[in-house]
């Protein structure tokens, strides 16, 4: 009974890393290229409006961890990213890809990056 | 009594002094004299502006001006406009190059006074029966030290200067159709009739290289264009006078339909890429969109250098005729690049980018590394 037990909890465990893992390496699935084309282009946007004096987004990837990206994406939180006008005309699809981009590069990914 | 003798004293005075004076302007004439000619040199020399009154775009029938050096490197990267390669040494096997008419002007020239290259050939000429042969003895440096003059350069020179990223050039023709049709890689748009409106495209350093093209050998507007940068102070013109018809020749037309994409949207195959790089690399247009200090550090030969944060203004200036491929180190400034195309300009259809991170070392050797996109 016992032996069962700990079979089961390895296997749990199993699957449990294994899903992290896959889901580390897929990321949202949104086209991260074409997603930092378009966090950019909402700044420049913004910053043509004069909401914020630069065109270079405020907040890198690697600002954040993966984790800190999916909480604020999954709870659709934009608000430190200022812009509200330009964040709210994005499609479901670029703000997707926009998420993909960040986390691809967060702080604590493979390859962490800035804006650059 | 005094009086004569004093009138006497001056009037041998004045005649001593005109002898004296009359010596001496012999004296000069002789220091002044030309040295005896060289046995080799030849007996029709011309000046510069002989040459000039002949130089015309396009050449009449009845001149031809012939440059007596090596094709490579004399003639290839600078010659008179309009001049015709017969090196010296290869007057024999090129004689059918000399036009029918035996009355026809010839003017031959080679690297200065100190050259015999030009005469040795006005003689074969005159012997062949050319009853109107001379020699440009002060040659090309004269030519191009004259103001006003400008000179013309072959397609090895503007391919070699595309490659360092060392000229800006400059397509003199009409935007449309022309331009757009198809051009050399990097070329801006300036056409000749709107000069003026557009001549803030040119670059501020007026030392900068600049070459000027148009449509071939009867096309006036690159030399037109030459001689108004000239009068804009550029120290360093030069035309293309062969143009876009002698480009295409030797470089081809756009092989977009060999082309096999990569894996992801928009990205190119690297093993295609790679193929092309090697073997037909001025077939496409390779933008390194990484910072400048990336760049400085190694590229490809054959890219030109647009930081993607510039890229927008100037994606007017990319070619329609030729597939544009950037690269940056890890594919992602490369990747922003293709979306801002198919956001800013989605009419241009030859887009690529590599999905891959190059990198380059100091001895010019580099590496293509797939990356997940």
């Amino acid at each position: 009974m016992f032996k069962k037990i700990i079979v089961s909890m390895l296997m749990i465990l199993f699957v449990m890393v294994s899903t992290s893992v896959t889901f580390a390496d897929d990321g949202p699935g949104g086209n991260k290229r074409k997603g930092k084309y378009t966090y950019r282009k909402v700044y420049k946007a913004c910053a043509q409006r004069g909401e914020v004096s630069e065109k270079k987004p405020p907040i890198n990837p690697s600002d954040k961890t993966m984790a800190q990206w999916q909480r604020i994406f999954e709870n659709k939180d934009f608000a430190d990213f200022k812009c509200a006008p330009e964040w709210a005309a994005l499609s479901d699809e670029d703000i997707l890809d926009i998420y993909s981009y960040l986390y691809g590069y967060a702080a604590d990914s493979p390859s962490p990056a800035t804006c650059k | 009594m005094k009086q004569q003798l004093l009138l006497r004293y001056l009037v041998v005075l004045a005649v001593a002094t005109g002898l004296i004076g009359c010596t001496a302007t012999r004296n000069n004439t002789a220091v002044l004299s030309p040295p005896a000619a060289p046995e080799w040199q030849f007996h029709s020399i011309v000046d510069v502006e002989f040459v000039m009154e002949n130089a015309t775009i396009p050449m009449p029938d009845n001149v031809m001006i012939i440059d007596a050096r090596p094709y490579k490197p004399k003639y290839v990267n600078g010659h008179i406009p309009g001049a015709v390669s017969i090196p010296d040494s290869q007057f024999d096997k090129q004689v059918n190059l000399l036009p029918k008419d035996k009355n026809t002007l010839l003017i031959y020239y080679c690297g200065g006074l100190a050259c015999k290259l030009s005469h040795k050939s006005a003689q074969k000429a005159e012997k062949l029966g050319y009853s109107n042969v001379k020699v440009f003895a002060k040659g090309f440096p004269k030519w191009k030290k004259t103001p006003g003059n400008y000179v013309s350069v072959s397609v090895d020179h503007v391919a070699a200067a595309l490659e360092k990223n060392q000229a800006v050039i400059v397509d003199a023709r009409p935007k449309k159709p022309k331009f757009d049709k198809g051009h050399i890689p990097t070329a801006l748009s300036i056409p000749f009739t709107y000069f003026d409106k557009y001549k803030g495209k040119l670059p501020r350093d007026t030392n900068t290289p600049l070459i000027f093209y148009c449509g071939g050998l009867t096309c006036k507007l690159s030399h037109k264009s030459a001689t108004a940068a000239l009068a804009l102070g550029y120290t360093n013109v030069n035309v293309f006078s062969q143009g876009y018809p002698e480009w295409k020749k030797a470089f081809g037309a756009s092989p977009a339909a060999a082309i096999k994409p990569g894996d992801t949207e928009g990205s190119m195959d690297i093993a295609t890429f790679e193929k092309m790089l090697s073997e037909t690399p001025h077939n496409m247009m390779i933008v390194d969109v990484r910072d400048k200090d990336e760049f400085d550090k190694g590229s490809f030969k054959s890219a030109v250098h647009i930081p993607v944060d510039d890229l927008e203004d100037k994606i007017k200036d990319l070619p329609s005729d030729k597939p544009v491929v950037f690269i940056c180190s890890t594919g992602a400034r490369s990747g922003e690049a293709y979306y801002m195309i198919q956001d800013v300009r989605p009419s241009l259809k030859n887009i690529y980018y590599l999905e891959a991170a190059c990198s380059f070392n100091k001895d010019g050797s580099f590496e293509i590394k797939k990356t997940e996109g």
